[in-house]
């Protein structure tokens, strides 16, 4: 009997997990370690963020849908990993340190067979003085986050209904970050409440972000087939933006944040500020603290893990200018160097560079958004995991690991303009492939599969994926075809 | 380096929507043929990539 320990339990641990259970049933232990009690669809948090669902509705226990499946979960973080086994065992191993409140701070270690690695993000707030709920902004990375958000969203209304004007900042809090779809739902969302509530006129909505085009979305924009023209998806956000009055502010880095006062650099290398009442700012992301250790105990975390704190993969790192990226340096196995045993998937894998073009302000201020690789991409790469785990643990271990390379997969990104059956709206893309691959394409994507909308359709679609998708993380009958 | 007010994008030149698009946009029939068309190149991007 095989051990499997899985670090996280997001979108891409939890699918790694129910599918290993799938594909093996009771010959293997599995075991999931996330210091969350709780799984989150986090695309949703938006609507929590503007007050338009509850935050019950976005999460949901983990600990009954896995004692139900009969996988092992010990609510821990993962600290340390020990490929080569310690002084005792020559058995590789994970240290995990209990978050659960009766074993808080207790520590364990954990033989594997098999480990995975999708510890998914930190939020990196203190990148940038005074970002975040413990700074002067508010975030929707989290659903507690997102009720907070809602909280000051409310009270900024009430000042606009007494005729009060303010300023709603949303976008990045850096000039790294990733997830400007995010924000960009967000921004809509609030232009969307605000309507409703009947204060548009006295608020101005600015769109603050790294990306240096509108609809880059940090996978360098998109070129859309639109009725025998090719357009682009900045032209088409671009035209959201004017309809809905929201101002954009492009190719920022934001240094500093003071109580109503946001400072940034932009691309030209000049500083400014921006004033704010209100801000949704995301922070930028990085890989969860994990150590490692060889047998002799001496750290070989550099080894294993880039600068970021994200964890090497089969992935081409050399560095090479933008000119010289390929869609083959992106990784599809998602297994460590020099490890047949260790996957990283999800945001949890160190990607080989930026989707979009990385630029620098005069200053030498990097200006960049990182990758996204949340949403299909991430239960793509874990369900992939799973299918080459459970393929060694039956047929040898030489069996060839399974593959799904960004370069290769697609994703649907549906970001929501406004909610209501009737009244929402949202734009609704498709992208095949997620990194771009000028060898195949001429456009980088294959232009019949990267597509955008923009109407009342996008909102149920999303509305769909959000109800589809708990479902299926709850792991109720016909749950494995729901597809990542 | 003094701090400048922020400068904001020009998007003077981005198309707007007609009138007619925008009821179009929100007219729950054709949004339903909409929502299904969108589904079904869901599906279809996941079997043709996701291999």
């Amino acid at each position: 009997m095989a051990r499997i320990v899985i670090l996280g339990a997001g979108v891409s641990g939890h699918t790694a997990a129910l599918h290993l259970k799938r594909l093996l049933g009771s010959r293997h232990t599995i075991t999931v370690v996330s210091p969350n009690s709780k799984w989150n669809w986090i695309p949703s948090n938006i609507w929590v963020g503007v007050g338009e669902m509850e935050k019950k509705h976005v999460i949901f226990p983990l600990a009954p849908v896995y004692q139900r499946k009969g996988i092992d979960f010990r609510q821990a973080k993962g600290v340390a990993i020990r490929p080569y086994g310690d002084a005792d065992d020559p058995r590789p191993a994970v240290d995990i340190e209990y978050t659960l409140p009766e074993k808080a701070g207790q520590t364990e270690r954990l033989r594997y067979d098999y480990l995975v690695n999708a510890t998914g993000p930190k939020l990196r707030f203190e990148a940038t003085p005074g970002l975040g709920p413990d700074g002067h902004t508010v975030s929707v990375c989290t659903a507690d986050h997102a009720v907070e958000a809602n909280l000051k969203l409310r009270a900024v209304i009430e000042k606009l209904k007494a005729g009060i004007p303010q300023t709603l900042v949303v976008g990045t809090g850096h000039g790294t970050c990733t997830c400007e779809g995010a924000a960009f739902e967000y921004v809509f969302n609030v232009d969307h409440e605000l309507r409703q509530a009947g204060v548009r006129d006295l608020a101005r909505v600015v769109y603050l972000t790294n990306e240096a085009a509108l609809g880059d979305f940090g996978v360098d924009g998109m070129i859309f087939d639109q009725q025998g023209f090719q357009t682009t998806s900045e032209l088409w956000t671009g035209s959201l933006f004017r309809e809905r009055g929201v101002e954009a502010i492009l190719g920022t880095h934001v240094f500093q944040i003071d109580e109503g006062v946001i400072h940034f650099e932009s691309l030209d290398g000049e500083k400014h500020m921006l004033d704010f009442d209100f801000a949704m700012l995301i922070p930028p992301f990085g890989g969860q603290p994990l150590t490692a250790y060889d047998r002799d105990g001496a750290d070989i975390t550099a080894d294993m893990f880039a600068p970021s704190g994200f964890m090497k993969v089969d992935a081409d790192y050399s560095p090479k200018p933008y000119e010289e990226w390929k869609a083959e340096d992106w990784p599809s196995t998602y297994l460590a160097p020099g490890f047949d045993n260790i996957f990283a998937v999800g945001i949890a894998f160190a990607p080989p560079h930026q989707i979009s073009k990385p630029r620098k302000t005069p200053n030498g201020t990097v200006i960049a958004p990182s990758p996204p690789r949340t949403g299909m991409p991430s239960g793509v790469m874990g369900k992939t995991a799973a299918l080459s785990i459970a393929g060694r643990l039956k047929n040898g271990k030489d069996t060839p690991a399974h593959t799904a390379s960004m370069a290769q997969m697609g994703a649907a990104c549906v970001a929501s303009a406004g909610t209501g059956l009737t009244k929402g709206s949202a734009a609704a893309m498709t992208m095949l492939p997620v990194v771009p691959d000028y060898v195949r394409y001429p456009t980088g994507r294959d232009a019949r599969e990267t597509q955008g909308e923009l109407g009342l359709h996008g909102h149920w679609v999303k509305l769909m994926l959000h109800y589809l998708f708990i479902y299926k993380a709850k792991a109720l009958p016909g749950w494995q075809l729901i597809p990542e | 380096m003094s701090e400048t007010p922020a400068v904001v994008a020009d998007l003077s030149r981005s198309p707007l929507p007609t009138r007619v698009t925008l009821r179009r946009r929100q007219n729950v029939v054709l949004q339903f043929v909409r929502f299904v068309r969108f589904d079904l190149r869901i599906m279809r991007m996941v079997a043709k990539g996701h291999r």
